[in-house]
């Protein structure tokens, strides 16, 4: 029964850290930009549910589309303001500015909201469905079935939509898109915003699950990286794909004899490692972006 | 478009369901270069760029932003790298309220009399962003760049063992208040004193608090962060149960700030002999004692005590876990009930506690108190000294035996406070309750904790 439990936890882990994933994975393949504020998104995200949770008494599932669509205003007005501008220089150039903006972003988090630790106590958690010694608890799944579903609307909205086609061709070749009369800097700050409004929705579910303070965007970040290089770029489902890969290191590994969770990190960028030699597209990656 | 690049039409793209990465089967890198065929007035220029970065990195770091005033001629300047931002943000703060509350104090009293020469107190901090190397290039900044008189302590033990190399190296003493691990006090160095609890009381306090009751747990699973003070912490209150008839049933080390523990959570869920543990004890950091009760709740583990070295006597802890905080034990340096007949200005704990909700609104937490108490060290450690000369100062306070609101401060040969009881901590309807030792506590030990679902 202990083996059920870790591969549910497993699971749940895994699909939660593929919404950490999903709106990184977006601003990457089509943009070409290592987002380094989606962390400080995901931040937003979680605060704005946290207020409107404390405030308003909005519980964070329920408040999610209010949250994604002011994280949705907020990417499109951080692209359209600041990354257009500098888009078609170096790399290094939207890297450090991207940079700069975490920096920003967290500290203004930390203003507002000061660096105590937040947490959500709904009336639900610690519910869940028990099968035996088997024990899902409501929220995670709850939270694992909307990153399902997000990662499904993201790829419907991609491939079946007007719009959705347009980014993907802006991605895909950004003067033979325009030549076609695709308006760039609106489907850029477009995706960025969609890019964000996917980082508020993870991090509205994860203060609901963990505790939360400004300090901890640049670990989903950084997550979230090696999430999308495990699971590949090129389509939202490599973005859960990597996402379980990653939930794998953290909590099926440890529990193997002789390893031990001290080792999780090092064993997750040890695959990192291991798919860049063996499948440097990543397990769904269409092909690897240079 | 960008030479060499085939022009493809745009609807053979759209016509494929595929990625938004690359045409599938064609491996060259998408055109999407920069530069060639930019207007340039797109562009900032690169420096300009690179200087924000850079000034929203220094403000970010606290470099430009810091307190503190500078030193004058009858100013004592005391410096602290201190983590304001990054993991132990929280305890940090607390740490620095304990330090500003000490420093306004002792000003309105007149100051610090050496000799004939009254000397007013400064503190010049930084933020040290919770990392242990930031925290050494800071205290050496604070020695070599801002000349302070003293040192107090950064907040934790990792950074502390970077800070007390350079007082060492600098020779100017240092009283910390915040780590703990027997590591800091081992290694021979001279300038380094600490005026708290050695590591190894905090678990134990807690066990005797347990194994007080009629009816003890029998069994204890330990889970630790692990970092140095979380395993020493960790590995004594091992010894100290097994030797004391518990059975510790579960044994197992995290990474130190780990954001999920359901892994080991789940494999602790059954360790004793199939069912949970009677007692669960963590060794770590406050974030982890919030995020283990929850993940406990989450899965539904519930084990007859719970009990946090670090975490259940901060504030954060009640507030961000509600009721579930409730039953939930911590071992803490110093609580406001204890009966402590200070000769400094605070007196008692009640007092100091009642000074401390004037000057920050909040209750004092036992951080606070006792970042509160290295400055009443240095205090009378100068004014035995007579001087403010570091070496005569380093002297003094080896000598140093005073009892204060924080208890007594007395330093062993190592520099190590071990003369100083801890306490047991409990929280109860809300409020943190001191139920042992019992000659302190003002609570009995509610026990066993009734399941989540019970609450």
């Amino acid at each position: 029964m202990l083996i059920a439990q870790v591969i549910v936890n497993w699971l749940l882990l895994g699909c939660l850290y593929a919404a950490v994933a999903l709106g990184f994975s977006l601003v990457w393949g089509i943009m070409n930009i290592v987002n380094l504020a989606h962390g400080a998104f995901i931040l937003v995200g979680a605060y704005a549910a946290y207020w409107a949770f404390t405030q308003l008494h909005i519980d964070p599932f329920l408040g999610l589309p209010l949250t994604m669509l002011l994280l949705f205003c907020l990417g499109w007005l951080v692209q359209y303001g600041a990354i257009n501008r500098v888009i078609r220089a170096p790399f290094l150039v939207t890297f450090l500015l991207t940079f700069g903006l975490d920096l920003l972003i967290a500290d203004v988090v930390q203003l507002l909201f000061t660096s105590d630790r937040r947490s959500i106590n709904t009336v639900y958690s610690g519910l869940g469905l028990t099968v035996g010694t088997l024990h899902i608890p409501f929220d995670r799944l709850l939270a694992a079935l909307i990153a399902v579903i997000l990662t499904a609307a993201l790829s419907f909205f991609l491939q079946r939509t007007r719009l959705g086609n347009a980014i993907l061709a802006t991605g895909m070749d950004r003067d033979a898109a325009r030549l076609m009369g695709i308006r760039i800097d609106r489907i850029y700050a477009l995706t960025f915003g969609l890019g964000a409004a996917l980082a508020g929705a993870a991090g509205a579910m994860l203060v609901e699950l963990y505790p939360f303070d400004p300090s901890q965007g640049g670990v989903f970040t950084l997550r979230a990286f090696v999430i999308v290089v495990l699971g590949g770029l090129g389509t939202p489902w490599g973005a859960l794909a990597g996402g379980l890969l990653f939930g794998l290191a953290e909590t099926v590994v440890p529990l193997l004899p002789g390893i031990g969770p001290g080792y999780d990190d090092a064993i997750a960028f040890a695959l990192m490692v291991l798919v860049l030699i063996f499948r440097p597209r990543g397990l769904l990656g269409k092909a690897f972006y240079a | 478009m960008m030479g060499g690049e085939a022009m493809i039409p745009i609807c053979s793209y759209l016509h494929l369901p595929q990625c938004y990465l690359a045409q599938p089967g064609h491996n060259q890198p998408l055109p999407f270069r920069p530069i060639a065929a930019v207007p340039p007035r797109l562009l900032l220029p690169l420096p300009t760029v690179l200087f924000s970065v850079l000034l929203a990195f220094l403000c970010a770091t606290g470099l430009l932003a810091c307190g503190g005033t500078a030193s004058s001629s009858n100013t004592l300047l005391f410096g602290a790298p201190i983590s304001l931002t990054g993991s132990t943000a929280t305890e940090g703060r607390l740490t620095l309220e304990g330090y500003q509350l000490w420093v306004k104090e002792v000003n309105a009293h007149g100051g610090i009399k050496v000799g004939n020469t009254t000397y007013q107190v400064a503190l010049k901090y930084y933020d040290d962003g919770s990392s242990p190397t930031r925290s050494a290039q800071l205290t050496q900044q604070l020695i070599t760049a801002d000349k302070v008189n003293f040192l107090l302590g950064p907040y934790g033990t990792s950074a502390t063992l970077q800070d007390e190399a350079i007082a060492e190296r600098y020779k100017i003493p240092m009283v910390e208040a915040n780590g703990a691990a027997k590591a800091i006090f081992s290694r021979g160095f001279h300038y380094i004193f600490g005026v708290l609890s050695p590591a190894s009381e905090y678990a134990k306090v807690m066990l005797e608090a347990a194994l007080s009751l009629p009816n003890p747990p029998k069994t204890v699973a330990i889970i630790s962060a692990n970092d140095s003070f979380s395993e020493e912490v960790a590995s004594a209150a091992r010894d100290f149960a097994s030797s004391h008839g518990m059975e510790v049933v579960y044994y197992q080390t995290y990474p130190s700030g780990a954001t999920d523990l359901t892994g080991i959570l789940t494999a602790l869920k059954t360790s004793a002999h199939g069912a949970v543990p009677d007692m669960l004890l963590g060794s770590g950091h406050e974030s982890e004692a919030v995020t283990t009760m929850k993940e406990c709740k989450q899965l539904n583990i519930n084990a007859k005590l719970y009990a946090f070295t670090v975490g259940p006597a901060t504030p954060d802890f009640i507030t961000s876990l509600g009721p579930d905080a409730n039953y939930v034990l911590g071992s803490s340096q110093w609580t406001p009930q204890e009966r402590y007949q200070g000769i400094d200005f605070f007196g008692t704990p009640a007092n100091y506690e009642r000074i401390y909700k004037q000057t920050f609104g909040h209750e004092p937490s036992y951080q606070s108190a006792e970042s509160t108490a290295a400055g009443l060290a240095f205090q009378y450690a100068i004014q035995n000294a007579g001087s403010i000369d570091p070496q005569k100062v380093r002297d003094a306070l080896a000598r140093l035996n005073i009892m204060t609101f924080y208890g007594v401060i007395r330093f062993d040969a190592t520099g190590a406070n071990t003369f100083k009881p801890m306490a047991t901590i409990q929280i109860q309807h809300g409020q943190v309750a001191t139920v042992y030792p019992k000659e302190v506590a003002n609570a009995q030990l509610l026990y066993p904790t009734p399941p989540f679902s019970q609450r």
